[in-house]
């Protein structure tokens, strides 16, 4: 039988950030990935003479090399800075909502409060408020998790005490008025997926502060070059990887790791195992419920499914310009009700009345799309339910005509894009659920609720041996499902090494 | 981070109650186990047990399969789409794409049509040994050469070379049966009047339906032939086609076909917007491409070696995935035309020669990763998988 240190399930971020670190450390590691490509989400393909981005709209924490974010200085730890190109973009983002605004924010805190001033006049103090706030609770955020202040007081870090369990909604009541200035400065909810009035402000700060502090970035190549730079690592430092090659089972006995069962039947020894597989996968299918530990139980009781997505993949044959794109992250938000979008979200129709996002590489990226081409990725929330119920038989014709509705509503801001589309995919809550493996076909894990969050779940899993990663477990997102790979790893090696200890 | 010190926070005892409440009422996932499989398995199963119901004489030389799912109701799919077939025949295990040539809204059953290919491995097997009640293993519906509404135009060229047909078969099966306010021209090009696939159904159905025209194009017409001949030329797309801007081309042919047709279709400026192409396996006389190294026969063999294991002999001018399957080392495969991505393996030591256009990843390409069903070996190579 063969036997490992430790078996990596699923080649996500997590996983193969996990990965690496651990043979980098010199485990005999195996990562099994059901797919035939490592990255999960974070993945490419092609079409005719486009290749895609599935995921990837703006990568946080990359910063310069002068001012280095956390996630350039962890990947170079892992050695694999050199294997890739990074792309500052120049926008934060633009925000159109129809007839009312349409404004390009710059990676600047100052900046943006200046244009902000400006445009409402009447809000001056309550934008600087506001600004000063997400500031000043990142900062203590940081001081409090990041370099893990040994002395933690409501007197050191009164903003942290006082705001890191508020919602936005309740930070914007002290703040701003105008629903047009709040939908400007909040439209990356929805790369958490909750509305301010659920959305925690602690993650709200920490988008505007890292994509404003470190600028957002592309990645030539896409997603998947992280991704492959990652898997030659793992290689490259001895580990093994098996694609095309699911778990089937996690084998636990007495409460500990003894191994997994890949899908070809295939026993495989180990005491370690790090599951980059969804929550539900790795407790629920994975596992007999007998080894389910209650903790896990009662954490899943309190967590509900996040949403999934419906996007629109395009590849055009004309420059970008042509079509009135000048801004690489657009957000096109129907109203300025997020809790009416929101709720939309569990419906399939997508119409003027939603939220969508439109990004476009190629404005930063002249070698992103062939010569005089362009593409453009479209994309918007949904919850799973509403297409898991639509019969097979009518499957594909509600794609295309969701597709359809889609397109009329972003060729409202954006006329002509139709008449230039050379390729086209679309990706359905049941496609994401099909490459990921997700229940429901949810990208970013559960609702991400304050009861959900760090404070209240750790990421132990309370069996010996087993560890987690991936935006199940808790954030989602590039930045932070990366982040969290190398940090279950290192609690691993600690682990493992200790055992080692003990055997000597 | 301690309790203590959380317990500080403001608020932190109303979410203490939310989680209190929701875990009263909340679920424990239990009844998601298997379901993402489930769903996955009624439109996407990567596996399907097929049951070949009946065998159809079409040509001399060619034969529909009839096959009904064995186990679980077939999946939908869109007409242009494919399955690939996985057979173990001498010795070998392989696969092969068929597109559908039933109609998607036959949801009994699958046909797929195959012509036999000079000393074809797999269409001799299907030819000759697969009887009825046979039980045959393919994959799930796969392929992108199918009709969009939301970008094509209502009105269809469609250029088909021989077996080239059976993408088309489906599609105009379904605009008939189903009533579509959809229009397709088929030009069909064959060597002789013997060797058209499905001559008669498609000449009573454009007799029939004035949505759908019929254009055969004999290489070797009979005698008292009044149709159109020779290869299909720009002036026959042209007078077929009349105007060009509101029609989408599409094209299914062996590669022969492709080499000349393309060429005349730049001619009448279609747009690629415009113009669909079917993938129609490797090319099979790779050594007349541009770029294949000057004086290297197709029938030099070099070595290949497979995670460092025993090494085997590979010819050139054969895609390396036949080489592997033929030595036992078995690589996922689906298209086996470079464009699914499936057969992906890494190249870490050697040369192999690809056609231009594959669709490879920009970063895989970097990594050294080809499409070995599109890939050739021009040296001794190692390869991991």
């Amino acid at each position: 039988m063969e036997t490992y240190d430790a078996v990596v399930i699923g080649a996500g971020n997590g996983g193969l950030t996990a990965s690496a670190t651990l043979a980098r450390k010199g485990l005999n590691v195996l990562l099994l990935e059901r797919h035939n490509i490592p990255g999960g989400a974070a993945t490419s393909f092609c079409r005719g003479r486009f290749e895609f981005e599935v995921a990837l709209h703006q990568l946080s924490g990359i910063g310069t090399n002068e001012k280095p974010g956390p996630l350039r200085m962890l990947l170079d730890k892992i050695g694999v800075m050199d294997k890739l190109e990074f792309v500052p973009m120049n926008d934060l983002y633009r925000v159109v909502v129809p007839g009312q605004v349409d404004i390009t924010l710059k990676p600047d805190k100052d900046e943006i409060v200046k244009e902000l001033q400006m445009l409402f006049p009447r809000e001056k103090e309550g934008i600087e408020k506001f600004f000063d706030l997400v500031w000043k609770v990142f900062s203590e955020v940081i001081g409090v998790f990041y370099f893990k202040d040994p002395e933690v007081s409501s007197k050191k870090y009164p903003h942290f005490f006082q705001y890191a369990l508020k919602n936005l909604q309740e930070v914007f009541d002290q703040c701003l008025t105008d629903p047009v200035l709040k939908t400007i400065v909040s439209p990356y909810w929805t790369y958490m997926g909750l509305p301010p009035s659920s959305l925690a402000f602690v993650d709200m700060a920490a988008m505007l502060f890292a994509y404003t502090e470190f600028l957002p970035y592309h990645l030539k190549g896409g997603s998947q070059a992280l991704s492959n730079a990652l898997a030659d690592t793992v290689l490259s430092n001895g580990g093994t990887i098996r694609f095309n090659c699911g778990v089937k089972k996690i084998i636990v006995e007495n409460n500990k790791i003894k191994g997994v069962v890949t899908e070809n039947g295939d026993e495989v020894k180990t005491r370690f195992v790090i599951s980059n597989a969804s929550k539900i996968s790795t407790y629920i299918d994975l596992m007999e419920p007998e080894h389910v530990p209650q903790k896990i139980s009662d954490e899943l009781k309190q967590s509900t499914l996040g949403q999934s997505a419906f996007t629109l993949y395009l590849g055009l044959d004309c420059p970008p310009e042509k079509v009135g794109l000048n801004a690489s992250t657009n957000f096109i938000i129907g109203g300025t009700e997020p809790d009416r979008i929101y709720e939309r979200m569990q419906q399939r129709e997508i119409g003027e009345e939603d939220g969508m996002l439109l990004t476009c590489y190629d404005l930063i990226d002249n070698n992103f799309s062939p010569k005089g081409c362009s593409q453009i990725a479209l994309v918007t929330l949904k919850y799973g339910d509403c297409w898991l119920s639509v019969p097979p038989e009518e499957y594909a014709k509600e794609k295309f005509r969701i597709a359809d509705s889609m397109l009329s509503a972003a060729e409202k801001i954006h006329p002509g894009i139709r008449a230039h589309i050379e390729e086209m995919e679309i990706a359905t809550p049941f496609t994401h659920m099909r490459y990921l493996g997700h229940p429901k076909g949810s990208i970013y894990g559960f609702d991400s609720y304050l009861r959900n969050s760090a404070f209240f779940i750790s990421n132990r899993s309370d069996i010996k041996g087993l560890y987690n990663t991936g935006g199940w477990y808790g954030s989602s997102g590039f930045q932070p499902t990366l982040e969290s790979g190398v940090k279950t790893a290192k609690a691993l090696i600690r682990e493992f090494s200790a055992q080692q200890e003990g055997v000597r | 981070m301690k309790k203590e010190i959380i317990e500080q926070i403001d608020g932190y005892w109303d979410i203490v109650r939310e989680i209190d409440a929701s875990r009263k009422y909340g679920s424990d996932f239990k009844d998601e186990k298997g379901k993402v499989k489930d769903y996955i398995n009624r439109l996407h199963p990567s596996r399907i047990q097929m049951r070949v119901l009946d065998i159809i004489d079409e040509t001399a030389s060619t034969r529909t399969l009839r096959m009904v799912p064995a186990d679980a109701p077939l999946p939908p799919f869109i007409a242009g789409q494919y399955i690939t077939v996985f057979v173990e025949t001498g010795g070998i295990r392989t696969a092969r794409p068929y597109s559908i040539s039933s109609a998607p809204n036959q949801r009994g059953y699958y046909e797929i049509t195959i012509r036999r290919v000079p000393e074809g491995l797999v269409s001799g097997f299907f030819l000759d040994k697969v009887k009825p009640g046979d039980v045959i293993q393919t994959s799930g519906p796969q392929g992108f050469f199918y009709y969009n509404p939301v970008i094509h135009k209502k009105k269809a060229i469609c250029i088909a070379g021989g077996s080239g047909i059976t993408p088309f078969m489906s599609m105009i099966r379904e605009v008939v049966e189903c009533g579509l306010d959809r229009e397709i021209r088929l030009i069909y090009g064959n060597r002789s009047v013997d060797d058209i696939i499905f001559h008669q159904e498609l000449t009573w159905i454009s007799e029939h339906f004035d949505n759908i025209s019929y254009i055969p194009v004999l290489e070797i017409p009979p005698e008292d032939y009044s149709g159109k001949q020779g290869f299909i030329t720009d002036d026959i797309i042209r007078e077929v086609t009349g105007n060009t801007r509101d029609k989408t081309f599409f094209l299914c042919g062996p590669s022969a076909m492709y080499d000349f047709c393309l060429p005349e279709l730049e001619k009448l400026e279609i747009p690629r917007k415009r113009l669909k192409k079917e993938m129609y396996g490797a090319p099979d006389n790779i050594w007349e491409y541009p770029g294949w190294p000057q004086g290297l026969s197709q029938d030099e063999t070099f070595s290949v070696i497979v995670n460092n294991g025993k090494p085997f002999k590979a010819r050139a001018g054969e895609p390396l995935i036949k080489a592997l399957e033929k030595n036992g080392v078995l690589v996922p495969s689906l298209c086996r035309s470079g464009e699914c991505s499936m057969c992906r393996v890494k190249i870490t030591s050697g040369k192999v020669f690809q056609p231009p256009g594959v669709p490879v990843r920009v970063s895989d390409r970097l990594f050294g990763y080809v499409h070995s069903c599109v890939s050739f070996p021009v040296t001794d190579i190692n390869i991991h998988i």
